[in-house]
């Protein structure tokens, strides 16, 4: 079926030149990521999953509670994919 | 069934849901979203953690600012329910009892 | 697939270590990580629950339903 084969096609270009392509070519470096609550979290990228569900390393947790900014410090972390909003490659915090 | 409770659970827990497989007809704790906790005897459960409970005490804790001093004042109601169906939506953790042993 | 061994990989040195796992709450709980499965529910032994910090509960044994958890990490913390 061409139609089947144009899917293929298509799919394999958003496998190669995709959103995901973009996570994949971060391993190995810093990423910044924004959570859907007011969290945000900078480390070092391992590896993710088809959830991008992520391995982080060297992690810093920035969080925005009523008393003001909290920072955790992390070493190693499996982040849960489902809540996270934005990524941002290469990334340290802002400001 | 009786067996398998009387079998120490770090051998037997292979997933977390074996853990609540073992705490089946026992007296469990349930922290739930909204400032609920329940503590129940677990009848029944499913993949979701929809679960059934037995002389339930629900425990509601609110946070009131009392509006002179801005102090926070955690407010704590109980109720006992004979029979509840949970929906596994709401489960935050589950905890047998403590096991001696 | 070789983005995907970090992961398993990590989830296997995990096993039977003593962890920290964040809920999205805010809420941590510390304790050896008896189980993990692919919805990231976790079984939980010796476990601890912090709000904001300070200890708040023991549990024996803790099913955390995967849904509600922000990250599992290695219990070294560093401030």
């Amino acid at each position: 079926m061409i139609t089947n084969d144009v899917q293929m096609t298509f799919f394999g270009l958003i496998l190669d030149h995709g959103p995901i392509k973009l996570v994949d070519k971060c391993i190995g470096s810093r990423i910044h990521i924004i959570m859907k609550n007011d969290k945000e979290i900078v480390g070092t990228l391992l590896g993710f999953d088809d959830f991008v569900n992520m391995l982080l390393e060297d992690v810093t947790e920035y969080e925005t509670t009523p008393e003001g900014r909290r920072i955790t410090r992390l070493d190693q972390i499996l982040l849960n994919g489902n809540n996270i909003t934005m990524l941002v490659p290469g990334g340290d915090m802002p400001e | 069934m009786a067996d398998e409770l009387d079998v120490i659970p770090s051998i037997t827990v292979k997933e977390p849901l074996d853990l609540v497989r073992l705490s089946l007809d026992e007296k469990i704790y349930v922290k739930m979203r909204n400032d609920r906790e329940l503590k129940g005897r677990l009848h029944a459960y499913d993949q979701h953690m929809n679960m059934i409970l037995s002389d339930v005490e629900e425990t509601i804790t609110t946070v009131e600012i009392d509006e002179e001093t801005y102090e926070e004042v955690y407010k704590s109601t109980k109720r006992n329910i004979p029979m509840l169906f949970v929906r596994g939506d709401g489960v935050i953790l589950v905890s047998p009892p403590i096991r001696t042993s | 697939m070789s983005r995907k061994e970090a992961l398993s990989t990590f989830i296997q040195q995990i096993h039977s270590r003593p962890v920290v796992v964040k809920l999205n709450s805010g809420v941590d709980y510390r304790g050896v990580l008896a189980c993990l499965d692919g919805y990231m529910n976790i079984a939980l032994e010796q476990t601890e629950e912090y709000v904001n910090g300070q200890l708040k509960n023991k549990f024996g044994d803790a099913f955390i339903r995967g849904n509600n958890v922000l990250y599992i990490s290695t219990q070294k913390r560093r401030f």
